[in-house]
């Protein structure tokens, strides 16, 4: 355990000093602060949607951008700069090598989100008076969503080149995204044959469904309702979990068959 | 306890090309055996097959076809890494890390914990004479520096081998020998070394055993001073009358006689005497007795082109 965690510790001082993420998370801070400006333009209580979905759009976008472009370098970086050949010659298993880049990573979001978050709160209450739980729950949602996408990132970077990774990673966080709702029209139209069905149905059950974290965004799923806060919180959470779990152990599979 | 510290059984480890390229055989058939307490010296060329051979024995890469065994167990259980270390070709650490932090990182790698940590960490600052730079980031360390970031790296778990891959190449002379008297006196508390290398310094000098490696084979193995044995020393003399000519030759070697001056090329090997008796019995004058001694280097190249010729 005290590999992982040095591992983990080492990986998040480096993501930590890595000029393109502190831009990202700089450039993101400071819309937030901002955001409160664009009040004006909606009347009446719009003026609380607005600002809430701005700053969770901005802060899920920060999160992916951050998540994708630390996660595709982190394990190939390590192997092109040779600093892997002295930690696994220590007596490190491969796989607390994986997991400690893994906690490093979602340390780094952690710190990220920290940040985000408190700025968006100090600048929802200038603008909105009052505090809003809300705003916790969906920082969490999206802090869950990330470190989600950081393990798909990282199970792929234990097998292909950062360029590919950007396009598979992409690709998996839009269709994760977009494939829930797609089914749902789908299955209402009943024109749609089985032949078109089954294969959506079964890459919306295997991709992971990124959409799940989004409810607390009014403005991406306006007409959702949750009835039960906590069953909601705790099922997404937990599918984030055992989601992450089962990509951590199948990235240690891949990468202890890996030769550097 | 084993007395091999390293063995490897008709090692073989083929890189299949992409694509257009083809397979190679980076080490092929390799037959190794290091004993514990000695400085082994692992020769060749660049493209050998040194690195590739080093990388399967820390369990990097893993053998195409034979078995490697450190210290007694298959190699790569990372178990058996408190027991060993290594050095890097190149070697690059977290450059953002001070020396000191970079330390503490492999000795938390290592579970050694606080205080016997910091006291650790200290002293092989000491030890390797990072002590006043210990503070600042490693981007900031020379080349020579970084090598002995590298070398206190090595030596914080206190390991019984120590696996270093070119340590020496990139570094400036004085370098070489603080790196040789520091491998000297790792010898003298009984660790083995493992030391590649494609190029000879003093460093090389002080192996007990040496093999040389050229395009992934093993061609030459032994101790030093045996295969720079064959050796020869010329004796020069004057006024040598023609009938002690006979008697040298028959002692063997090269011999010519011209106008009463003898040259003697006589192998190495206690007969030297012989020769010298001879002449002054005779009545010849000796102007000189040279030895000629095979160096390492001369090994190194005789062993490569004769491989390059086959
Ligand atoms: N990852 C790799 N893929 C393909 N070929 C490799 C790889 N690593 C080394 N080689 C080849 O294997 C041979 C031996 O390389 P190496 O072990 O690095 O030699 P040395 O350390 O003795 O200079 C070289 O021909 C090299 O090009
Ligand atoms: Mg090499």
């Amino acid at each position: 355990m005290n590999a992982t965690f040095a591992i983990a510790g080492a990986t998040f001082g480096e993501a930590v000093r890595k000029r393109i993420l502190m831009v990202i998370l700089l450039v993101a801070l400071l819309i937030i602060l901002i955001s409160p400006a664009f009040e004006p333009f909606a009347a009446g209580r719009g003026a609380r949607t607005l600002i809430i979905s701005f700053g969770f759009g901005v802060i899920q976008l920060a999160g992916t951008f951050i998540a994708i472009i630390m996660c595709t370098s982190m394990i190939p970086t390590e192997i092109e700069r040779r600093t892997i050949y002295t930690i696994l010659s220590k007596p490190v298993q491969r796989y607390q090598f994986v997991l400690g880049k893994f906690f490093g990573a979602v340390g780094t979001l952690g710190f990220m989100y920290l940040m985000m978050g408190i700025v968006f709160l100090i600048a929802s209450r200038m603008a909105l008076g009052g505090f809003d739980p809300q705003i916790l729950r969906g920082l969490l949602m999206f802090f869950f969503q990330s470190s989600l996408l950081a393990a798909v990132v990282l199970f792929f970077s234990t097998f292909v080149s950062p360029l590919v990774n950007y396009f598979l990673s992409g690709g998996v966080f839009l269709m994760g995204n977009l494939l829930s709702s797609f089914l749902e029209t789908i299955q209402r139209n009943p024109e749609v044959t089985p032949i078109t069905r089954i294969p959506v149905q079964l890459l919306t059950v295997i991709l992971p469904n990124f959409a799940n974290f989004n409810v607390q965004n009014p403005i991406i799923n306006p007409e959702q309702m949750l009835t039960d806060e906590t069953a909601y919180l705790v099922q997404t959470i937990g599918y984030a979990i055992v989601y992450i779990a089962l990509l951590l152990v199948a990235s240690m599979l891949i990468f202890n068959q890996r030769e550097m | 306890m084993s007395e091999i510290a390293i063995k490897t059984v008709n090692l073989t480890k083929r890189y299949s090309g992409l694509w257009s390229k083809q397979p190679v055989d980076a080490v092929k058939n390799l037959n190794l055996e290091v004993h514990r307490g000695e400085i082994f010296g692992f020769l060749g060329p660049n493209g050998a097959g040194k690195t590739t051979t080093i990388k399967v024995l820390l369990g990097i890469i893993y053998p195409t076809e034979g078995e490697a065994y450190v210290l007694g167990q298959p190699a790569g259980d990372p178990k058996n890494h408190y027991k060993i270390s290594y050095l890097p070709e190149n070697p690059y650490f977290y450059d953002y890390m001070t020396g000191r932090e970079i330390l503490t990182f492999y000795a938390k790698l290592f579970g050694i914990a606080e205080p016997e940590r910091s006291k650790r960490v200290n002293e092989l600052l000491d030890r390797v004479g990072l002590s006043r730079a210990a503070d600042q980031p490693l981007r900031t360390y020379s080349k020579g520096m970084q090598q002995r970031i590298g070398l206190a790296q090595c030596l914080i778990n206190d390991p019984q081998l120590l696996i270093l891959d070119e340590p020496t190449a990139g570094l400036d002379p004085i370098a070489h020998i603080d790196i040789r008297d520091m491998i000297l006196d790792l010898r003298n508390q009984g660790k083995t070394l493992f030391i590649s290398s494609h190029q000879l310094s003093d460093v090389e000098r002080v192996c007990d055993r040496v093999a040389i490696l050229n395009r992934g084979v093993m061609v030459q193995l032994g101790r030093i001073e045996e295969l720079l044995a064959g050796g020869h020393v010329e004796v020069i003399a004057d006024k040598v009358p023609d009938n002690a000519v006979e008697p040298i030759r028959q002692l063997g070697g090269k011999v010519s006689l011209h106008d009463g001056r003898l040259i003697v090329e006589q192998p190495d090997n206690g007969t030297v005497d012989r020769v010298i008796d001879i002449v002054r019995a005779a009545g010849g004058h000796i102007i000189s007795v040279k030895p000629y001694r095979r160096t390492l280097e001369d090994l190194f190249v005789e062993t490569i082109q004769g491989g390059k010729n086959a």
